[in-house]
C-alpha cells in the first residue's frame, strides 16, 4: 500500500488516538494515552504489518512520553506511537514485549535508566546499569538544581 | 640496559580492553594493524589472551560495571608490562565528566591494584593512528 | 664414549636442537614475512622469532589456581622433547647416510603425534572455559588428519616396494607419479593443520576463543610451545621432503637440492596459508575423512596396480 492508503487505514484507530502529526512525508506520530499505546501498537505490528525498529523514553516535565517506532518498509515511513504517561509518581505503561518479543530489551533499558514499569513484561531484569546500582535510583530522569544522583 | 629490557622493548605484544568506550578509539587501534600503519614492522602483535600481552591497550572511560573486571585483567598480565590509555576518556575521562557510570579513569583504577603501574597517555578523541604509534614507541624506549 | 658423545652432539646441536631451532626460528620469520608482502605490507625483521622468545623467557609465569600443576608445565615439555627427537631421526636419516633403521619411519609417525597429544593435555590442564573449548577441537582435528596421514605413508611404502626405513624410501621420488602426487598434496595438508595454520587453526582461533588452548600459558612455558611450533616448521616440511620428493643427498649439490626442496614446501604452506579463511572443525572432519580418505583408498589402488603391472608412473 502506498502513503495515502497507510494513512487511510489509520482511521480505523482514530478512536485511540489524541491527535496524527505528520513532520516530513516519512514521519507519522501518533499521539495517544498510556492507556492506549498497548492496543494502537498492536493494530501497527499485526494489521498493518509495520517492523518494530526501536524504543525511545522522553522525560518531558509534565508527562513522560514512551515513543515507539514502526518502520513501513514498502513505503520508508516511520510510524512512532507516541504515549503520553500521565502520573509522574508511578509510571506505568503496558509492556508490547507480550507480542513482539524484540522489544524485551528495549524496554528493560528504559525500565532500568528511567524507571517507566512496563506491566506484564515477560523477564524484567537489570540490563544496562552495574550490578552494584542500588534500587530505585533511575539516572536520566531530570533533577532540580539540588538534587544529585546516587 | 639488561636484555630482557631490550626484548620487551623489540617485540611488545598487546592485548586490548575496551572499558566502556564509544568504539572510535577501538577502530583507530584496530587500523594499526593495517597495511597502512602497520605495526608489525615494531614487533607488536594483538594476542588474544591477556597472559600473553606486555602492552595494555585501554580504551574508554571506565564504567562501574567494567571497574573490576579491569583490575582483574591487570591481574592476569604477565608483569612487567605497560598500561596504555588510549583516547581522552580513558586519559581523564573527557567528555563523560561526573556522568553517573563513570568510577574514574583508567589511572585510578589501575593504580587501586599496582601504584607502581607504569601508564602511558596517548590522547586525542580519537587519537591518530600516528599519534598512537608515536606513542607506544615513545614509551617503550624510556622503559 | 665416543659413541655417546656422537648421540648428544646429534641430539642437541646438529640435527638437533640448535640446528632445527635456529632453521625453525628462520623459517617462521619466512612466513611472517612473506605473508606481510602478500597483503602489502611490510613485515616484522629479521631477528624478530629470536626476540619473540627471548622476551617471553624474561616474563613471569602465572599457573591458574585450578590447574593441574604438573601436566601444566610437563605438557610443553613433552612436546619440545617430542618434536626434537622427530627431527634428530629425520636429520640423522637424511644428513649422516646409513644410519637409519629399518621401520624407523613408523618411529618418525608416532613422534608426530606427540606434540598434538602434549597440546591438548596441557590445555585440558588449563582449567579454562576458553581452552576447553580450544582442547575439544584439537582432539577432533588430530582425530580428522591422522587417518590420511597414515594412508598416505602406506601408499609411499607401496610404491618404494615395501621398504620401511627412511634410508631406503628416500631414495625414490614418489610424487613423479599420479598415485604418488594425490598422496604428497593429502599429506601436504595433514602436515599444514599439524602445524596449525589457516586453514586449520581452529584450536587457537584468536577471534573467536581469545587464543583457545594456549590461553592460560605465559612466560616460560609459552616460550616454549613458540619454540615447538617454529620447530615443527623443521621437522615436518623435511619429513615431506624425506619421504615424497626424494630425500637430501650427501654430496654438496645434494645437499643444496635437498635445502631448495624444503624451502619449496615451505612456500606452499605460506600459500595455502595466506588464500584461505579458517574452516569450522566439522567441516574439516569431513574433509579430511571423505575427501582425502577417497583420493587416498584411489591412490592406494593405483600404487597397487602400477607396483603389480610395473607400470611406474601410476
Amino acid at each position: 500500500m502506498d502513503r495515502d492508503q497507510l494513512t487511510e487505514s489509520l482511521t480505523k484507530i482514530k478512536n485511540e488516538l489524541i491527535k496524527v502529526e505528520k513532520t516530513v512525508d516519512s514521519r507519522l506520530y501518533l499521539v495517544c494515552e498510556s492507556l492506549n499505546a498497548h492496543k494502537v501498537s498492536n493494530f501497527i505490528f499485526k494489521t498493518l504489518g509495520c517492523r518494530f525498529v526501536t524504543a525511545t523514553a522522553i522525560d518531558s516535565f509534565h508527562y513522560y512520553e514512551v515513543l515507539y517506532h514502526f518502520s513501513h518498509d514498502q513505503t520508508g515511513t516511520v510510524l512512532t506511537v507516541k504515549a503520553l504517561i500521565r502520573d509522574r509518581e508511578n509510571p506505568s505503561i503496558e509492556s508490547i514485549a507480550q507480542f513482539i518479543p524484540g522489544a524485551q530489551w528495549i524496554e528493560r533499558e528504559m525500565h532500568d535508566l528511567m524507571g517507566i514499569e512496563f506491566r506484564n513484561h515477560p523477564d524484567m531484569r537489570r540490563l544496562i546499569l552495574a550490578d552494584d546500582w542500588p534500587q530505585g535510583v533511575y539516572p536520566l530522569r531530570k533533577k532540580t538544581k539540588d538534587e544529585k544522583v546516587s | 640496559m639488561s636484555l630482557s629490557a631490550k626484548a620487551v622493548k623489540k617485540s611488545p605484544w598487546v592485548f586490548h580492553v575496551n572499558t566502556g568506550a564509544c568504539n572510535n578509539c577501538d577502530i583507530e587501534i584496530v587500523d594499526l594493524l593495517t597495511p597502512r600503519f602497520d605495526v608489525e614492522r615494531f614487533g607488536i602483535k594483538l594476542v588474544g589472551s591477556p597472559r600473553h600481552a606486555d602492552a595494555l591497550l585501554v580504551t574508554g572511560v571506565v564504567t562501574a560495571q567494567a571497574a573490576p573486571r579491569l583490575k582483574e585483567v591487570y591481574r592476569q598480565t604477565a608483569k612487567p608490562c605497560v598500561v596504555f590509555a588510549i583516547g581522552a576518556c580513558a586519559c581523564g575521562t573527557g567528555i563523560f565528566h561526573k556522568g553517573y557510570h563513570v568510577v574514574g579513569p583508567v589511572d585510578k583504577i589501575i593504580k587501586e591494584v599496582d601504584p607502581n603501574a607504569i601508564i602511558a597517555y596517548v590522547p586525542g578523541c580519537p587519537p591518530k593512528p600516528e599519534a598512537i604509534i608515536s606513542g607506544v614507541v615513545k614509551a617503550l624506549s624510556i622503559l | 664414549m665416543n659413541n655417546e658423545m656422537q648421540i648428544l652432539f646429534w641430539i642437541l646441536v646438529f640435527p638437533g636442537f640448535v640446528f632445527t631451532a635456529g632453521l625453525g626460528l628462520f623459517a617462521s620469520w619466512l612466513v611472517r614475512k612473506v605473508s606481510a608482502l602478500v597483503q602489502y605490507r611490510v613485515g616484522p625483521p629479521f631477528f624478530q622469532p629470536f626476540w619473540d622468545i627471548r622476551k617471553l623467557l624474561s616474563k613471569e609465569v602465572l599457573i591458574p589456581q585450578e590447574a593441574n600443576k604438573w601436566v601444566f608445565i610437563g605438557a610443553p615439555l613433552v612436546a619440545l622433547a617430542g618434536v626434537l627427537l622427530l627431527s634428530t631421526v629425520l636429520g640423522v636419516a637424511a644428513f649422516c647416510s646409513g644410519k637409519s633403521f629399518v621401520g624407523d619411519i613408523i618411529v618418525v609417525i608416532y613422534l608426530m603425534v606427540l606434540p598434538s597429544l602434549a597440546l591438548i593435555l596441557g590445555s585440558s590442564a588449563s582449567a579454562s572455559p576458553h581452552a576447553a573449548v580450544g582442547t575439544a577441537r584439537e582432539m577432533k582435528l588430530v582425530l580428522g588428519y591422522e587417518l590420511p596421514l597414515v594412508l598416505a605413508v602406506i601408499v609411499v611404502i607401496i610404491k618404494s616396494g615395501g621398504a620401511l626405513g627412511l634410508a631406503a624410501i628416500s631414495e625414490n621420488t614418489p610424487v613423479a607419479s599420479i598415485s604418488g602426487a594425490i598422496a604428497f598434496l593429502v599429506c601436504l595438508l595433514c602436515i599444514h593443520a599439524k602445524i596449525g595454520y589457516v586453514p586449520f587453526d581452529m584450536a587457537e582461533a584468536e577471534t573467536e576463543l581469545g587464543s583457545g588452548v594456549l590461553m592460560e600459558y605465559s612466560g616460560g612455558l609459552l616460550a616454549l610451545w613458540n619454540l615447538t611450533s617454529a620447530m615443527m616448521l623443521v621437522a615436518l616440511p623435511m619429513f615431506l621432503v624425506m619421504v615424497f620428493l626424494g630425500g637430501v643427498g650427501t654430496t654438496a649439490g645434494g645437499i643444496a637440492l635437498g635445502l631448495l626442496k624444503y624451502v619449496l614446501v615451505v612456500v606452499l604452506i605460506i600459500l595455502i596459508k595466506n588464500t584461505n579463511p579458517r574452516v569450522r572443525i566439522d567441516q574439516a572432519m569431513r574433509f579430511f575423512w571423505i575427501w582425502c580418505g577417497l583420493a587416498l583408498i584411489i591412490a592406494i589402488v593405483l600404487a597397487t596396480a602400477g607396483n603389480i603391472y610395473g607400470i611406474g608412473w601410476l
